[in-house]
């Protein structure tokens, strides 16, 4: 059978953008409100 | 002390029901419109229908429930009455019980009415295997009704209660439905119910959780 | 402290990728993709684990109203749901090149689908109700239901997939694997355990901190 790299690209490139969106968006909202105090 | 309250709110609901038979009759056109949909959509192939007829069972049962549930606080929130069952003394769960016998009657007696429908219009023998259908029925319905009414509790005052309650609510019955569909199934074929136990252990199991977590929590839904 | 946990999230992950690529061998039947395995068993362990928290989370709240339970379901909740996702996806890019579809209505699937939209559901009341203090008691509830109802969903869903229904496709589970591939597994789980514990805990952070800036 192939080995289908690309799928398996996809699969923890989509998990990298997942978390990784997730902890760019905390780690904004905490420079925010260091900001403001 | 305890059931006597919850037998007033049950007695309060149906009385209110009897006289103005406003849900009850919403709920039998909206279930005689539901059987033209399933003729006019599947009711040219009989062996079609003849298959699928659990399932379309249960979906008039779901989609007729969910309207009645949704009303379910209906007259607490037009009429103002939140206050009144905030102050009410002692466990609320009494409330909660009460609700829930009342939504229970009227999605029994709905069903039964659609029972009749889909018996009469699509030519089906209900009559030899109606003690174990009704009973695959209740089953299913007293978890469905344990779980909608405290869902309708707590969704009746939010902004977008009517997005809100079926997202809920549909996604936790996933098991009663696949329960009661598979029994009823296997009623309608004429099977005896000892080969679908394991369902029909689920859905009591289902039942006996909703309303436990359903009386141990209603108190937190209604309070503020 | 949490910077530590930090780079030990980081060394976790880098574990994880080693083992999964270089370590494990490459398995006969599927090739290489087979080793989105490695991603999508521990994404689904860990959302399992998340909820589980989310449930106790709930319970503490409830019994004792204590804000710190209310934020740790919150994030929680928030944390599983991502992984729940990734499980999903996951499964459905690994399952095109194996089985031909991206989506099957196969037990764990649906089971895993199920439980995405409750705790879906879970995070639409934390935002769809304004008052902070009804939110909090109605997304308790709703926490509490969602977890006793995954058994009964895993059970149901299950049974209507594989009972008088031959089983149409092998799933290797962690029980009949040979060591190695269960090995990198643990690793690549004790990595997105850490993920979990470090997102929570920021999440929590900022929870607070939002709180604080309101008040």
């Amino acid at each position: 059978m192939p080995d289908n790299w690309s799928f398996v690209a996809a699969a923890y490139g989509l998990a990298l953008v997942i978390l990784g969106g997730y902890w760019r968006h905390l780690v904004r909202k905490e420079r925010e409100l260091d900001g403001k105090s | 002390m305890y059931a006597r309250r919850a037998w007033i709110v049950l007695w309060k609901d149906v009385l209110v029901e009897r006289r103005s038979k406003e849900a009850l009759n919403a709920l039998f056109f909206f279930a005689l419109l539901l059987l033209f949909i399933f003729q006019f959509t599947l009711g040219g192939d009989r062996e079609r229908l003849a298959g699928a007829l659990p399932g379309l069972l249960w979906l008039g049962f779901v989609l007729s429930g969910l309207v009645g549930l949704g009303r379910a606080f209906l007259t607490e929130r037009d009429h103002d009455c939140w206050e009144g069952l905030l102050l009410s003394p002692g466990d609320k769960s009494a409330i909660y019980l009460g609700k829930l016998a009342g939504n229970l009657l009227l999605m029994l007696l709905v069903e039964a009415i659609m029972l009749v429908l889909f018996g009469v219009f699509f030519n089906i023998d209900l009559g030899r295997r109606l003690p174990a259908l009704a009973g695959v029925v209740v089953l299913g319905t007293v978890g469905f009704a344990a779980v909608g009414t405290l869902f309708a509790a707590m969704t009746a005052q939010v902004r977008a209660r009517e997005l809100l309650f079926p997202v809920l609510l549909l996604p936790v019955l996933v098991p009663v439905l696949l329960g009661a569909v598979k029994a009823t199934e296997a009623v309608l074929a004429g099977e005896s119910l000892s080969g679908v136990m394991h369902w029909l252990k689920l859905l009591a199991a289902a039942d006996i959780v909703y309303v436990a977590v359903g009386v141990l929590t209603f108190d937190a839904i209604l309070e503020g | 402290m949490s910077r530590a946990l930090g780079w030990l999230v980081v060394v976790g992950l880098v574990a994880g990728l080693v083992m999964g690529f270089g370590v494990a061998p490459r398995e006969a039947a599927q090739g290489n993709v087979q080793r989105i395995m490695y991603l999508h068993v521990p994404s689904v362990l860990v959302a399992y684990l998340a909820f589980g928290v989310v449930l106790v989370a709930s319970i503490a709240y409830l019994t004792t109203r204590r804000e710190a339970a209310d934020r740790i379901g919150h994030a929680s909740a928030e944390v599983g749901v991502l992984f729940t996702g990734i499980t999903i996806a996951s499964g459905a890019i690994w399952g095109k090149p194996t089985w031909g579809t991206w989506w099957t209505w196969d037990a764990r699937l649906t089971s895993v689908a199920v439980l995405f939209v409750m705790y879906l559901g879970y995070l639409l009341v934390r935002g769809m109700v304004d008052d902070r203090e009804r939110a909090a008691r109605y997304s308790a509830v709703v926490g509490i239901v969602a977890a006793l109802d995954v058994p009964l969903v895993h059970f149901s869903v299950y049974w209507w997939r594989t009972l008088h229904q031959p089983p149409t496709m092998l799933k290797p589970g962690p029980s009949t694997m040979p060591g190695l591939f269960a090995a990198t597994l643990m690793v690549n789980l004790a990595a997105f355990a850490l993920v979990y514990v470090y997102l929570v805990t920021k999440r929590v952070r900022l929870l607070r901190r939002e709180e604080e800036a309101l008040a």
